[in-house]
C-alpha cells in the first residue's frame, strides 16, 4: 500500500484513503455543442496510456474529499508529485 | 420532540469493556456539515472561531477539509440557515452515530484497522479516514480518548469489528 | 548418546519431555524441539515422498528453507494444515502430525512407481503428453495427475480459528534476528525511534542459536530488547512480504506451538509502515548436486551443526560431508566436538588451507581433495557412497549413514527484491548481493553477502563418470528437478531463466527455490556457455514462506466478512418474518411472507394490498444529496437532462443523469426545499457514485459555482405510504402541513412534523399510487414505521418489500436504472426523451446524444412485452429473436430486463431491450426458454392506470 502526498492536507496519507480518477487535465470543452464528432470523441474516450510518467487525477476520498492531480511513474509506481486542481501541468 | 416515538441506535448503549480499553455509544449529538469557500467566510455566518487548517478542531468545530467543517455540538442550539450566502449548512445530526473508545488502548484498537499513525496524531486533531473498508472520522479527545464517528448503517458492522479486535 | 540424541548441550529443555504424534506412531521429544528436531532424535530419517517422483526424502535443512520434510498436522475439526515444514513446527503435547504425499504409507508408497518410469517423465513431460484429444484433459489427464502429483491435501471443513490483524508504524524494522539483526537493533536501541525486531522462530538467535559460545552475549543482548522500552518484539513472526513506501506484511503465529486450542487468535497480520527497514535475514546453504542427493540421510552440513548445537541431535552416526566451501570443514569440526562420529571429509577442490587440513587431522577425519561424490547407496536412509578422485575418476566406496552438503553460500535477498532494490553478481560466492535500493532499507550481515564463512568455489554439477542423462542429481527437491531437465530446457531452446524456470517448474514450489534458484542458474548458465548475468533472474515474489488463508482475511469472516448495512426499520423486518436481499451493501426486505405463503402468494397480496387500501415500505436506503448554495439550480441544470431553474420551492420533479457519453447512469425524484437548497434522491446503489460524480464536476469542471453538496443518505428514515388510504391514514399524525390534494399535489414536498418528529414529507409515487414519503430523522424511523402500523390497522395496512415495489412499478412502466439500463442506453432509448429539456444549450451527456453511433437505427430500445400465453412469466436476462426457425446459433436482438407476474392485471407483463424496439410496437417476437420458445408482443411500458388517475386524487 503505497503513501500518496494530498496536496490539499498537505501530508502523505495511505492509498487506501484514495481513489483514482483517470487521466488528468482532459478539459471538458465550454462549449461542447460546438464540437465536431472526432473533437469529442477525443474527449470522451482517448486516452494516454504512456510507460513512465503520467499525468492523473486522484481523490482524497476517505480523507479531504478533493480532487487533485498527481504525477506517477508507470513503471516504477512512485509518485514524481502531487498538486491542486487547476494548477499547471507540471 | 415526542414522548410518543423512541430513538432506535444500531449500537447498545452498554459499553463494551475489555482489557484496557472500553468502547461506548456517545449521547445523540446535533451534527452540522459546515461548507464555504474559506473559514473566514463561515465565522461571519455563525459568529464562532472556525479552524483554517485542516485537521484541526475549535469550539465542536472540526477542519475535515479546504472547504468542510464538521460542527459536533450536544445542546439542540439555534443555528443559522446560512439562505442566500455563499454558505452550506447542513444537517447531518442523524447520520451518523459516534463511537467513544477510552483507556491506555484506545489508539491500538483503532490501529487494527486504520492504517494512519497514530502515535503521531495530536490530542485535538481530527480527520475523515478509513477502518478497514469502512469510511470513519476521528477526532483524538484526549491522549487516551478517541471519538469516533461512522455513518450508521455501518455502525453495526464497526461495533462488532471493535468489540472483537478489542477482546484480542 | 541414547538413540540418536547427543548426551548433552542444546537449547532444548531436558527436564520437559514431550509426547507427540507422527503417522500414528507416539514419539517422545523435549520442549524446545522442533518436529523435525525430535524425529530425528528418534532415529527418524523418512519424512515424506517426493512431489512428482514419490522418491523417499528426509530432512535437508534446519529452517524455513527445508524443501523435502513437508507435513500436515491436524488440531482437530477444522483445524487441519497442510505442507508445514517439520523444521519449523515445534513440538508440543499432543501434536498430531502426518507425512504426505504417500498412498498407502510413507514407506510403501504405490507412486513411488513414477520413480521407476523417472526416464518417461522428462521437464515439460505434462505439456508435451497430455496436449491431445482436448476433451481428456479435464475428464481424464487432470484428475489423475492430481491425485498423484501435489503436495498436502487442502482443508475441507471451515476452518473455527480467528485470526488477529493490526497496522502498525515504527522508525525502524528490523526484520530477521540473528546476530546482525540484534545488533542492529542494540544500536538503535539507545535513541528515541520506535523499533520493531521480527524474527520467524520461537526465540532471538539466528544462526547464534547453533553456536554456543556466543549464548552469553545472546542472553544479554535479548535481556538488553526487552528491557528497552521503545524496541517490540515480534518473534514466530514471518516478515512475508515488502510492498511500496517501506510498507511490510508479516504473520505473527500465536498458539500453534501450544498444546490445546484457545479462543484467542491463532495468528495475527501485521502491516507494519517502517521509516526505515534493515534486513537482516542471513543466507541459506547450498546443496551440492549429485547422483542420489536426494537420499534420506544427506543434508545440508550447515543444518547437522544446527541439530547438534541447538537442539543436541546428531543427524547420524557415521558422517561425511561432501563440500565446495569452508564452511563445510567448520562444521564438522563442531560436529565432532559435540560428539557425532565424523567419517569423512571430500572436498572438490585441490586445495584448502593449512589449518583446516591440520585440524581435520586433528581430530583424526580422513580428507579427500580433489574427489566427488558420485553415488549414494541406500533408500530410505545413506548406508554407503561412491566417490571418486575428479582427475582420473578412481573411486573408492565409504560406508556412512549420513552425508552432508556443502555447496557455498547464497544471501537472502527475498525481500529486498519485493522492494525492487536492484541485485549485483558476485563472482567469488557465485551469488547475487544487494545493490541499489529502492526503498529506505538496507541489509546487514550474511544477506548483504558479507559472512565469515570462510570461502569457497561454486561447482553446478559435481564432476562424475557417469552418463549425465543417467543420474537423478536434483535441483529443486521440492518439485523434483534435476540437472538434466534444465539441461533439457536448453537443448529444446529456451534461453532465458524466466522461461527455464517455468519450462522445468524449477524454483516454483512452495519453497520459491530457497536452495534451488542458483544452482540452476550455474546449470542453465555451463550449458549455455554464458555468464549467469546474461541470462536473468527470476523474480522474488511474497510470500516469502507460505502463510495461512486466515491470516490474510484476519477479521473478515462471518458477520464482519464485509459490512451489511442496515436501516433503522431493519430490527423490525426481521422480527416481523422479512425474507432479506442485497442491495449493493444493503440488506433489504424482499417480502413478508405470512404463515404458508411461498414468495409469490406473499407478493400477490403486498400488491394487492397497496392497489386496494395501503402499502407500507422501507425507503431509507435510497440515495440522499443535500445540494445547497447560490448556485444550487444552475448546477442541477448543469447535471441532470431536464431543467431545474424555474422548478418552484415546494415541488420536487424526475431527475435522469446521463454519464457524459450520454448513457443513463441514475434517476431519482428531487425536490426545491428552498431557492438555494435541494433535496435529491439517487437510486439504492448509485448513492456513493452519484456524489462522486457530481464532485467531480463542481471541483474540477465548475469550480467558480457557489454550491456545495452533502450525502444525507443517512440523516433520514425514509417510509413510503402508498395506496388509495395513505391520506387517511396519515392526515391525523401530520402537522403543519395540509395534505388535501389541492394544498400537496402530487410530485411536491412539504416540512412539517409528523408524531411531533419534524419530516421532509414526499408526495411521490413509485406504484402509480397516491403515495407519501416520509423523511424522518433516522433514529426515530422504526418507532413511526410501528405507530404507522399501529395507526394502519384499521386500513390493514400491509408491509411491502423490494419485490412487490419491482412489480408495481413495472405495472406503471417505471424502470429501474441498472437493471432495465446497462450503461449503454440512452434517454431516447428507454423512452425517457419526455426528460430530457431539449432547449438546454448544455447538460452532461448532451453533446453525446448527437453521436454517430446514438443517432444510428437499430439502437436496443426498451419495450414493454406481452407473452401470448398470459401465464407464462418469462425468465429475466432471456434473450429474444426475431425468427425462431433459424439454426442455432440464432441472432439474438436483444433480452428480458424485467419480468413479473401481475396479480392486479391477471397475467405477466416484462419489459425488454429490443434492437429497433419503437418500430417494433404490435409485432411478435420470440424468446426461447428451457423446453419452450414463447411468443410475446411487443407493447408500451405501461400497464396500468395508463393515464395516472389513481395518482392525482
Amino acid at each position: 500500500m503505497i503513501l500518496i502526498h494530498c496536496p490539499y492536507c498537505d501530508e502523505k496519507r495511505p492509498e487506501i484513503e484514495f481513489a483514482n480518477a483517470g487521466q488528468a487535465h482532459v478539459a471538458r470543452p465550454l462549449d461542447p455543442s460546438s464540437q465536431s464528432d472526432e473533437e469529442w470523441e477525443a474527449y470522451l474516450f482517448i486516452r494516454a496510456n504512456p510507460r513512465g510518467r503520467h499525468h492523473e487525477r486522484w481523490r482524497h476520498v476517505h480523507g479531504c474529499g478533493r480532487f487533485f492531480n498527481a504525477v506517477r511513474d508507470t513503471v516504477t509506481d512512485k509518485f514524481e508529485t502531487t498538486y491542486k486542481a487547476g494548477e499547471p501541468r507540471r | 420532540m415526542s414522548d410518543a416515538l423512541f430513538r432506535n441506535e444500531p449500537v447498545s448503549s452498554t459499553p463494551y469493556v475489555a482489557d484496557g480499553v472500553s468502547i461506548s455509544l456517545a449521547a445523540p449529538l446535533k451534527r452540522y456539515s459546515l461548507r464555504a469557500r474559506t473559514a473566514d467566510a463561515l465565522e461571519t455566518v455563525l459568529n464562532a472561531k472556525v479552524p483554517q487548517k485542516i485537521g484541526a478542531t475549535e469550539g465542536g468545530i472540526a477542519c475535515l477539509g479546504p472547504d468542510e467543517w464538521l460542527l459536533r455540538t450536544p445542546a439542540d442550539t439555534a443555528m443559522p440557515t446560512g439562505a442566500g450566502l455563499p454558505v452550506a449548512i447542513t444537517d447531518i445530526s442523524e447520520r451518523s452515530i459516534c463511537l467513544v473508545l477510552e483507556g491506555p488502548r484506545a489508539a491500538e484498537l483503532l490501529m487494527t484497522g486504520c492504517p494512519l499513525d497514530l502515535d503521531n496524531f495530536a490530542v485535538g486533531r481530527a480527520t475523515r479516514t478509513i477502518y478497514e473498508t469502512v469510511e470513519i472520522i476521528i477526532i483524538r479527545e484526549g491522549e487516551d480518548r478517541f471519538h469516533v464517528e461512522v455513518w450508521r448503517s455501518f455502525a453495526a458492522w464497526l461495533w462488532t469489528a471493535f468489540t472483537a479486535a478489542a477482546s484480542h | 548418546m541414547s538413540g540418536y540424541r547427543l548426551e548433552n548441550g542444546g537449547r532444548i529443555d531436558r527436564s520437559r519431555p514431550v509426547e507427540f504424534s507422527f503417522d500414528g506412531h507416539s514419539y517422545q521429544g523435549f520442549a524446545g524441539d522442533t518436529l523435525a528436531s525430535a524425529l530425528l532424535a528418534n532415529g527418524i530419517s523418512l519424512f515424506g515422498r517426493s512431489f512428482k517422483y514419490h522418491r523417499p526424502r528426509g530432512i535437508m535443512a534446519a529452517g524455513s528453507e527445508e524443501p523435502n520434510a513437508l507435513i500436515s498436522v491436524d488440531r482437530g475439526a477444522g483445524r487441519f494444515t497442510p505442507n508445514l515444514r517439520a523444521t519449523g513446527v515445534e513440538i508440543h503435547a499432543g501434536l498430531n502430525a502426518f507425512s504426505q504425499n504417500r498412498w498407502p504409507s510413507l514407506k510403501r508408497d504405490f507412486g513411488a512407481i513414477n520413480d521407476r518410469l523417472g526416464m518417461f517423465f522428462p521437464a515439460g513431460f505434462y505439456n508435451k503428453t497430455f496436449m491431445w484429444p482436448r476433451s481428456f484433459w479435464e475428464k481424464l489427464y487432470e484428475p489423475a495427475i492430481r491425485k498423484m502429483a501435489g503436495l498436502g491435501d487442502a482443508p475441507t471443513q471451515e476452518d473455527p480459528d480467528i485470526y488477529a490483524s493490526t497496522y502498525a508504524h515504527c522508525d525502524l524494522l528490523i526484520v530477521g534476528a540473528g546476530p546482525a539483526g540484534i545488533d542492529a537493533a542494540l544500536e538503535a536501541m539507545g535513541s528515541n525511534k520506535r523499533i520493531i525486531l521480527i524474527d520467524e522462530q520461537d526465540e532471538l538467535g539466528g544462526g547464534a542459536l547453533a553456536d554456543p559460545a556466543l549464548w552469553p552475549w545472546l542472553e544479554r543482548s535479548r535481556k538488553a530488547l526487552i528491557d528497552a522500552p521503545n524496541v517490540t518484539i515480534l518473534t514466530r513472526t514471518t516478515a512475508f512480504g515488502y510492498y511500496h513506501d517501506n510498507f511490510i506484511g508479516a504473520v505473527q503465529r500465536l498458539t500453534d506451538h501450544m498444546p490445546d486450542n484457545s479462543d484467542s487468535p491463532r495468528e495475527k497480520l501485521w502491516r507494519v509502515r517502517a521509516g526505515e527497514v534493515v534486513l537482516a535475514q542471513g543466507a541459506i546453504e547450498r546443496p551440492l548436486v549429485f547422483d542420489g542427493n536426494d537420499t534420506p540421510g544427506v543434508m545440508l552440513s550447515s543444518a547437522a551443526k544446527v541439530f547438534a548445537n541447538r537442539y543436541g541431535v546428531a543427524v547420524g552416526t557415521l558422517v561425511a560431508l561432501m563440500t565446495a566451501h569452508d564452511s563445510g570443514w567448520h562444521d564438522v569440526f563442531a560436529l565432532a566436538k559435540a560428539g557425532v562420529g565424523i567419517k569423512a571429509i571430500i572436498d572438490v577442490r585441490t586445495e584448502v588451507s593449512s589449518a583446516l587440513l591440520d585440524e581435520a587431522n586433528r581430530l583424526g577425519i580422513n580428507v579427500h581433495l580433489n574427489h566427488s561424490v558420485t553415488g549414494v547407496n541406500g533408500r530410505h536412509r545413506v548406508t554407503s557412497m561412491q566417490i571418486c578422485n575428479n582427475a582420473d575418476y578412481v573411486g573408492a566406496r565409504i560406508d556412512c549413514d549420513t552425508l552432508l552438503m556443502a555447496g557455498g553460500w547464497t544471501p537472502s535477498v527475498h525481500l529486498w527484491s519485493h522492494s525492487k532494490g536492484s541485485l549485483a553478481w558476485r563472482d567469488d560466492i557465485g551469488a547475487y548481493v544487494p545493490d541499489q535500493p529502492n526503498e529506505n532499507v538496507r541489509c546487514v550481515g550474511a544477506c548483504s553477502g558479507g559472512w565469515d564463512f570462510g570461502s569457497g568455489v561454486i561447482v553446478d554439477v559435481l564432476p562424475t563418470p557417469k552418463d549425465q542423462s543417467r543420474i537423478k542429481a536434483f535441483v529443486d527437491f521440492q518439485n523434483d528437478v534435476t540437472a538434466k531437465d534444465i539441461k533439457l530446457a536448453v537443448r529444446e531452446g529456451f534461453r532465458s531463466i524466466e522461461h527455464i524456470k517455468r519450462y522445468t517448474t524449477n524454483g516454483m514450489a512452495t519453497d520459491q527455490g530457497k536452495t534451488s534458484n542458483l544452482n540452476g542458474l550455474q546449470i542453465a548458465s555451463t550449458a549455455l556457455a554464458k555468464p549467469v548475468t546474461d541470462i536473468g533472474l527470476t523474480s522474488f515474489r511474497p510470500p516469502y514462506t507460505p502463510q495461512t488463508f486466515g491470516a490474510f482475511a484476519g477479521h473478515a469472516k462471518g458477520a464482519l466478512f464485509q459490512p451489511t448495512r442496515t436501516t433503522n426499520i431493519d430490527g423490525w423486518a426481521a422480527e416481523n418474518g422479512a425474507v432479506f436481499e442485497l442491495v449493493a451493501q444493503w440488506r433489504r426486505a424482499r417480502y413478508f411472507p405470512r404463515a404458508g405463503e411461498d414468495m409469490h402468494a406473499a407478493v400477490n397480496r403486498e400488491c394487492v394490498a397497496v392497489r386496494s387500501s395501503v402499502g407500507i415500505f422501507d425507503a431509507s436506503t435510497l440515495g440522499k444529496i443535500e445540494v445547497v448554495g447560490p448556485d444550487a439550480a444552475e448546477f442541477l441544470n448543469r447535471m441532470y437532462t431536464n431543467p431545474w431553474k424555474a422548478l418552484e420551492p415546494g415541488r420536487c420533479r424526475y431527475g435522469l443523469l446521463l454519464k457524459e457519453d450520454g448513457f443513463i447512469t441514475d434517476d431519482g425524484v428531487s425536490a426545491r426545499l428552498a431557492p438555494d437548497r435541494f433535496h435529491l434522491t439517487t437510486t439504492t446503489g448509485g448513492a456513493a457514485r452519484v456524489l462522486n460524480m457530481m464532485e467531480d464536476y463542481l471541483q474540477t469542471e465548475w469550480p467558480d459555482l457557489d454550491v456545495w453538496l452533502t450525502s444525507t443518505t443517512e440523516q433520514y428514515a425514509v417510509i413510503a405510504l402508498q395506496g388509495p388510504n395513505a391520506r387517511k391514514l396519515l392526515e391525523p399524525l401530520v402537522e403543519g402541513i395540509d395534505l388535501s390534494a389541492d394544498a400537496f399535489p402530487h410530485m411536491a414536498i412539504r416540512e412539517g412534523t409528523i408524531c411531533g418528529i419534524p419530516t421532509r414529507l414526499f408526495r411521490v409515487s413509485f406504484t402509480g399510487e397516491l403515495g407519501f414519503e416520509i423523511n424522518v430523522p433516522t433514529a426515530y424511523g422504526r418507532a413511526l414505521w410501528e405507530h404507522l402500523m399501529a395507526e394502519g390497522a384499521k386500513f390493514d395496512i400491509t408491509p411491502y418489500g423490494t419485490e412487490a415495489m419491482h412489480v408495481l412499478r413495472a405495472e406503471k412502466g417505471f424502470i429501474i436504472v441498472g437493471q432495465d439500463t446497462d450503461g449503454t442506453i440512452t434517454p431516447f432509448d428507454a423512452g425517457l426523451d419526455w426528460a430530457v429539456g431539449k432547449k438546454k444549450p448544455d447538460f452532461v451527456g448532451k453533446r453525446s446524444m448527437a453521436r454517430p453511433d446514438i443517432v444510428a437505427p437499430g439502437r436496443k430500445q426498451l419495450v414493454g412485452l406481452l407473452t401470448d400465453d398470459p401465464n407464462v412469466v418469462l425468465e429475466e436476462g432471456a434473450q429474444i429473436v426475431a425468427d425462431p426457425r433459424q439454426p442455432i446459433p440464432m441472432t439474438m436482438i436483444g433480452h428480458v430486463t424485467s419480468s413479473y407476474w401481475s396479480e392486479t392485471l391477471g397475467r405477466s407483463i416484462a419489459f425488454a431491450l429490443v434492437a429497433g424496439g419503437h418500430e417494433k410496437m404490435g409485432g411478435t417476437l420470440h424468446i426461447p426458454m428451457p423446453g419452450k420458445t414463447h411468443e410475446a408482443k411487443v407493447s408500451g411500458m405501461v400497464f396500468y392506470d395508463a393515464e395516472g388517475a389513481r395518482l392525482h386524487v
